[in-house]
């Protein structure tokens, strides 16, 4: 769900790269967040509400509704929307709040 | 501990303005921003704003964005701080600390001015929570910085200004907006931006609401409801709305939080978009060392915070230089602020503003009322009548070709007035007036066109042909059609009314990227024609 054509802007991508999304491989361009390569790869389900596990997405896209926490390179509640993708990078959906013993 | 003069908060177009305001007059400045760049919300505004010609209307907000930012990164005595998230400011010690790199700075500033924006308001309906609800402004995070499609269906919940022009950068994206809903009457925004959508098909629905998101893991469709006059929902008016995404553009809450922690005085004034701090016209908070500029102040649009960005700056920075010149430019600021709120579609911010401090009053004038365009403010289409008062008399019609302004609203613009060669268009000392042509000087060149901001000025050449007429138009959608191919023709409403050949492409760098097509259509659509359909 990349665009490839505007008629306005012009999209300059960084080298191709990719990281794991809970055991998956996910297509990055560097300089793109977690959240943008995982949503053009059609994943927009990002964490679970803490009581009633219902299914969250993004809200805000810049760091401040906290919606998409994940847990990144073990280090969890990372917000993926302001969180630019790394080679390599082990991403893992978590339980809704974190914890530091996984 | 990091010493300076001025400490910016934030680095969007209000506190960019203010850094820059300091730093020309080179006072030591210090901007940081929480991101890893620059630019808040002015670098996904690929629309032209409106304004006055000094504050570059007309211009792609990206453009304006660009320009800026570039004279940050040369100016020297700013110093930028990016991924650095503002902590708290300590005002018995004057400290202010800051986060970067997982390290805590700690700055000593004369005088700090806090511009961090605005925060996107939710609303509540069954299931607002599922994923692919989003906020406008994560819509154009997603589409206009990383180049990523949020959805392939769209569904826009308000009709403001941002949800008018985020639903017509969806379309530029390849995304198919299936409806804008307003709760209110009448659209929000400027009806011009609405009329763009309408031309391109979109369906708005006004006086409705939205009832439940539908979907168990994510969004696959939205209950609407119609409205009565006293906002209840009418029975039996439920309709589905098929749709992958609900892009939630309802409003704005000033981000204060810094503020409130500092112990500036805060107000609650629903026009301002909630909880502000109290300030006065120098844009000083009730904590003399602490400024404030742009939508934390008050929700308004970007021109506004760029405007209150350098006021703020140069009024912070008056405190050291006392230069006679600043002063000019102070005043200067100040009343074209009062110039961009002072139409009819200002009325909101004047109300809010004239409520921040008690028995001081911000705006004395300013116009309530505009024209009687009930029904262009409903639909974004104007009426027959609408139309009937700006078109030349019937031998104006019949001689050459002349450029027609559907601009019925008033609103604070003018790059029309200030582009056309000839001096044909004029709208008097009130920048908020209707633009007027005076046809006897109109040539029909069509360089106005490629300028308006609301994408609604159109060149007639009536009698093309025997049979036909031609009619040039703005557009800014890929792909661009060639000279000679065969498109629908489409009326205000995005309707096909006829298959028309395209005469005319033209496109250079001075109209970036708005192209104007000339289709030819039989003379019968001449008043009706007003977009194209590249037929697949």
């Amino acid at each position: 769900m990349r665009i490839e054509k505007h008629p306005i802007l012009t999209f300059e991508r960084g080298k191709e790269i990719y990281f794991i999304f809970d055991g998956k491989r996910i297509k990055a361009f560097e300089g793109e967040t977690i959240a943008a390569a995982l949503h053009a790869d059609g994943i927009i389900k990002y964490n679970t509400s803490p009581k009633l596990h219902r299914p969250r997405g993004l809200f805000c896209a810049v760091g401040h509704c906290s919606s998409c926490l994940m847990t990144v390179n073990g280090v969890p509640n990372t917000r993926i929307c302001v969180t630019r993708a790394k080679e390599g990078m082990i991403v893992h959906s978590q339980n809704p709040r974190g914890d530091l013993n996984d | 501990m990091i010493e300076t003069d001025i400490l910016v908060v934030g680095g969007g177009p209000a506190g960019i303005s203010a850094a820059l305001a300091c730093g020309r007059n080179n006072i030591k400045t210090v901007l940081i921003e929480e991101r890893d760049f620059l630019g808040g919300q002015l670098i996904k505004q690929t629309h032209r704003f409106f304004g006055s010609k000094e504050e570059r209307a007309g211009s792609r907000g990206i453009r304006i964005a660009e320009d800026l930012m570039n004279e940050i990164k040369k100016n020297k005595n700013i110093d930028l701080y990016l991924d650095a998230r503002a902590l708290g400011y300590y005002e018995e010690e004057k400290i202010f600390t800051v986060l970067q790199n997982g390290r805590m700075l700690k700055f000593s500033p004369r005088k700090l001015i806090i511009a961090t924006g605005a925060f996107e308001k939710s609303l509540s309906f069954e299931n607002n929570d599922l994923p692919g609800i989003y906020g406008a402004g994560a819509v154009q995070t997603l589409m206009n910085i990383y180049g990523v499609k949020p959805a392939e269906r769209v569904l826009m919940i308000g009709s403001g200004n941002i949800g008018l022009i985020v639903s017509y950068q969806l379309i530029q994206a390849g995304v198919q907006v299936v409806g804008v809903i307003e709760a209110a009457p009448e659209i929000g925004g400027y009806a011009v931006h609405a009329s763009k959508i309408r031309r391109l098909g979109v369906p708005l629905y006004t006086s409705h609401t939205i009832k439940k998101a539908i979907g168990n893991e994510f969004v696959t469709g939205a209950e609407i409801i119609e409205l009565d006059r006293n906002w209840n929902e009418i029975k039996g008016t439920e309709k589905k709305i098929d749709c992958d995404c609900i892009c939630l553009s309802v409003g704005l809450s000033p981000l204060v939080d810094i503020l409130s922690q500092s112990g500036c005085e805060m107000v609650y004034i629903p026009e301002l978009g909630g909880e502000v701090p109290v300030r006065n016209e120098n844009m000083q908070t009730s904590i003399d060392n602490i400024y404030v500029a742009g939508d934390l102040a008050g929700i308004e649009e970007a021109t506004a915070a760029m405007l209150e960005g350098e006021l703020a700056g140069l009024c912070a920075a008056n405190t050291f230089i006392n230069d006679v010149k600043q002063d000019e430019r102070i005043e200067k600021i100040k009343n074209n602020l009062e110039v961009l709120r002072s139409g009819p579609k200002g009325s909101k911010i004047r109300s809010g503003l004239n409520k921040l401090i008690k028995g001081e009053t911000f705006f004395q004038g300013g116009r309530n009322t505009g024209s009687e365009i009930e029904a262009f403010k409903k639909t974004g289409i104007p009426s027959g009548e609408n139309l009937r008062s700006i078109l030349p008399d019937e031998k104006r019609i019949n001689e050459t070709p002349f450029a027609l302004i559907e601009c019925f609203q008033e609103i604070p613009c003018d790059p029309c007035v200030n582009n056309c060669p000839f001096g044909a268009i004029t709208e008097g000392t009130d920048i908020n007036n209707l633009p007027k042509i005076d046809y006897s000087k109109c040539t029909g060149c069509g360089s106005c066109i490629s300028r308006c901001p609301g994408l609604a000025i159109f060149l007639i050449n009536k009698n093309y042909s025997e049979n036909t007429s031609t009619v040039s138009m703005p557009y800014e959608m890929l792909p661009v059609p060639q000279k000679g191919e065969i498109v629908d023709v489409l009326d205000r409403e995005g309707k096909k009314i006829v298959s028309g050949k395209v005469v005319k492409v033209l496109k250079n760098e001075k109209m970036d990227k708005t192209n104007v097509i000339s289709v030819e259509i039989p003379k019968e659509f001449f008043n009706v024609a007003r977009n194209i359909r590249l037929v697949k």
